[in-house]
């Protein structure tokens, strides 16, 4: 009888290590949930959490730790450590900001454990060759490249810059000087400014001195209302208004149509293109959220869907980057590879689309194959 | 021209930073007490002012006839089950009471309200009126200055002119000899926090239909009410408007010819200066303690 106890318990304990692999994978999910970008972080939740659903329709389980960073790299890099450490994730989606995501994936290779960053566009995130750190949104030059290339042809021939000095800004006016040099486009002003100030009228009358054909504006959500307000005031009237921060590509900034007309902004996605699924994942978003998805909760969905279904195959962190690196996708965002090329390690070469809003809806206006509408150039107010 | 845009750009928003410093230097005069949830208050009122125009339908500068008597009795309220309990701590501990309090404001706006900010969208928020020379000044900026100024008006002759006033200037020179005097210093206490509060909250509404309202909008604003009350003068009411002014000015000014990058290090390199060569502030009586 004794005999027979004991050997039951040693097969149980023998059973446990199946036990424990029959449970969920563990995946981490760093966003800025509060602080200044908790706005764009709430798409990125929801985005996160249709795709978590729909996964769970398809039989994939997973158990999603969520983790909060305020916006601030400091407690990203602290997130990070508390899910590889403590939690055991085997791969972690996010942060949100460019800010954050640099520094988490500065460590990424420290602790072997693949991150996918969903929206964040400085280059040098990608730029370092760090094996575990993936990107699935076209980086900040893209932006600058994109939008210059949809208004090239109406040969504008000055450029001033009006931007967050935040890293995303920061790193994506730097590429825009790039690509601005390279079609002849001379700078005529360059301001900076720091967020959530109430007044930016000095450096708009500065701009409006400078008569610029293009205005490169680059801001995070309300910022960019504020700005565009000001620059009504005042009568800035520039040949076109190229918006390549978040703050344009909002719905919150589309619906102010007195100052949002006719602003041409650079996205990762939007609802009428071509690629599988997309336009579903925007009448399911805005059913289940009564608002239209921005490309942060695209991007958010797609990074969530890759991340688990090549993490549901593979149960160790170093499997999932090999998943991640040998697979290719196609789904919301258009086909998706972590390739290395011109400098990027893992980057997945996103093809971005510039839009305008015309009376407070956003139509894709370039590339050609994407768009229906034509680009109304120059601006009038 | 860009100097006169700036100056009186710059003299416009100053008006508001005024206001929002002026209350927090008035709890200072009258109770000593910092009023770290100064910014947190201002927020409020923001949403106020946002609510009253979408529920009810009110302009933001009309709802100012609701907003201020009930932000004065919400402040009368924290002075009485708050405020008035450490009135005799050391600062250390007013701090923390009135940041955490801040805290709960802020994080509970958080909650109700979401992180969405909120856009006030009125017929005038993006209208100018261009003056001689190019120059644009904003409506909503002119109408918040043009109430700022009223408001401070008023307050000046209520405290200058009405017993009640005069009782409140008694208390910020002097509490133990006001109280000798039968001044009754916990009311004077009471409705100085809320006259605070209400400044506070106006500030917060007359700057809404230009700026934007968030939950973390006051933490902006605290720093700038503090750094114009150390400036005009910790207590003094006409120094805090003084204080306000330059503020505006000086950042609109290195906007203009700096950067707008720098003129928060413009602000603070004033700030600094003052507190080494005038540590009482510029009109400042208090400040030497």
């Amino acid at each position: 009888m004794k005999k027979k106890v004991i050997s039951i318990v040693a097969a149980a304990l023998l059973a446990l290590p199946m036990l424990a692999h029959a449970a969920p994978i563990k995946i981490g999910f760093i966003n800025s949930i509060t602080g200044k970008e908790a706005q764009i972080g709430e798409n990125l939740t929801n985005g996160a959490a249709m795709a978590i659903e729909d996964l769970k329709a398809k039989g994939i389980q997973v158990e999603l730790i969520k983790e909060d960073d305020g916006g601030d790299p400091k407690n990203a890099l602290a997130a990070y450590e508390k899910l590889v450490t403590r939690d055991g994730v085997i791969g972690v989606v996010g942060p949100y900001t460019s800010g954050s995501a640099n520094v988490v994936a500065s460590r990424a290779d420290q602790y072997q454990v693949p991150l996918l960053v969903p929206a964040a566009a400085k280059e040098d995130i990608t730029m370092k060759g760090y094996k575990n750190v993936f990107r699935l949104n076209a980086p900040a030059n893209v932006y600058s490249s994109v939008l210059m290339k949809a208004v090239a042809s109406y040969k504008p021939k000055t450029i001033a810059y009006v931007y967050a000095a935040t890293d995303f800004g920061v790193s994506t006016v730097k590429t825009a000087q790039e690509n601005a040099a390279k079609m002849g486009l001379m700078e005529v002003a360059n301001e900076k400014y720091q967020q959530g100030q109430p007044d930016y009228r000095p450096s708009l009358a500065k701009v409006k001195a400078a008569n610029p054909d293009l205005i490169f504006l680059v801001s995070y959500d309300a910022d960019a209302i504020l700005l565009m307000r000001q620059a009504k005031e005042i009568s800035l009237t520039p040949k076109a208004f190229l918006g390549a921060g978040a703050g344009y590509t909002t719905a919150q900034f589309a619906q102010q149509t007195e100052i949002s007309n006719l602003v041409v902004s650079a996205t990762q996605w939007t609802d009428d293109v071509n690629w599988p699924g997309a336009a579903d994942f925007a009448r399911r978003y805005n059913a289940k959220y009564a608002k239209e998805p921005s490309y942060h909760a695209a991007c958010a969905y797609e990074a969530m869907r890759i991340m688990v279904e090549t993490a549901s195959k593979s149960n160790t962190a170093a499997k999932l980057r090999a998943g991640l690196k040998a697979g290719s996708w196609n789904g919301i965002l258009g086909p998706v590879k972590f390739a290395d090329y011109n400098g990027f390690t893992n980057q997945n070469n996103h093809p971005m689309l510039v839009q305008q809003i015309i009376n407070g809806k956003y139509e894709t206006v370039y590339p050609a194959q994407f768009s229906k509408q034509k680009l109304v150039y120059p601006y009038t107010r | 021209m860009f100097f006169l845009q700036s100056l009186l750009s710059g003299i416009l928003t100053g008006g508001v930073y005024a206001l929002a410093g002026i209350g927090m230097s008035l709890v200072f005069g009258v109770m000593n007490i910092s009023n770290f949830a100064h910014g947190d208050l201002m927020m409020l009122g923001m949403y106020l002012a946002y609510f009253s125009f979408t529920l009810l339908h009110i302009d933001p500068y009309l709802s100012l006839l609701l907003i201020i008597p009930t932000a004065f009795l919400f402040g009368c309220i924290i002075e009485k089950v708050f405020i008035h309990r450490i009135i005799n701590h050391p600062h250390q501990n007013q701090i923390l009471l009135t940041i955490g309090l801040g805290l709960i404001m802020s994080n509970s706006a958080l909650l109700c309200f979401t992180s969405d900010p909120k856009i006030l969208t009125t017929s005038y928020s993006s209208s100018a009126v261009h003056i001689f020379g190019g120059i644009s000044l904003s409506v909503p900026l002119i109408v918040s200055f043009l109430i700022t100024c009223g408001i401070t008006g008023i307050l000046y002759v209520f405290l200058s002119k009405t017993t009640t006033g005069l009782a409140l200037w008694a208390t910020s020179q002097n509490r133990e000899a006001a109280q000798l005097m039968g001044i009754n210093v916990a009311k004077m206490s009471a409705i100085a926090f809320g006259l605070g509060t209400a400044l506070a909250a106006t500030a917060g509404a007359l700057i809404a239909p230009t700026y934007y309202i968030h939950p973390m909008a006051g933490h902006t604003f605290l720093l700038k009410a503090f750094t114009i009350c150390v400036l005009g003068g910790l207590g003094s009411v006409i120094g805090a408007g003084v204080g306000g002014v330059i503020i505006g000015v000086v950042e609109s000014m290195s906007s203009t010819y700096l950067s707008s990058d720098w003129k928060d290090v413009v602000v603070f390199i004033i700030f600094l200066a003052v507190l080494l060569l005038r540590p009482q502030g510029l009109f400042g009586k208090k400040g030497e303690q």
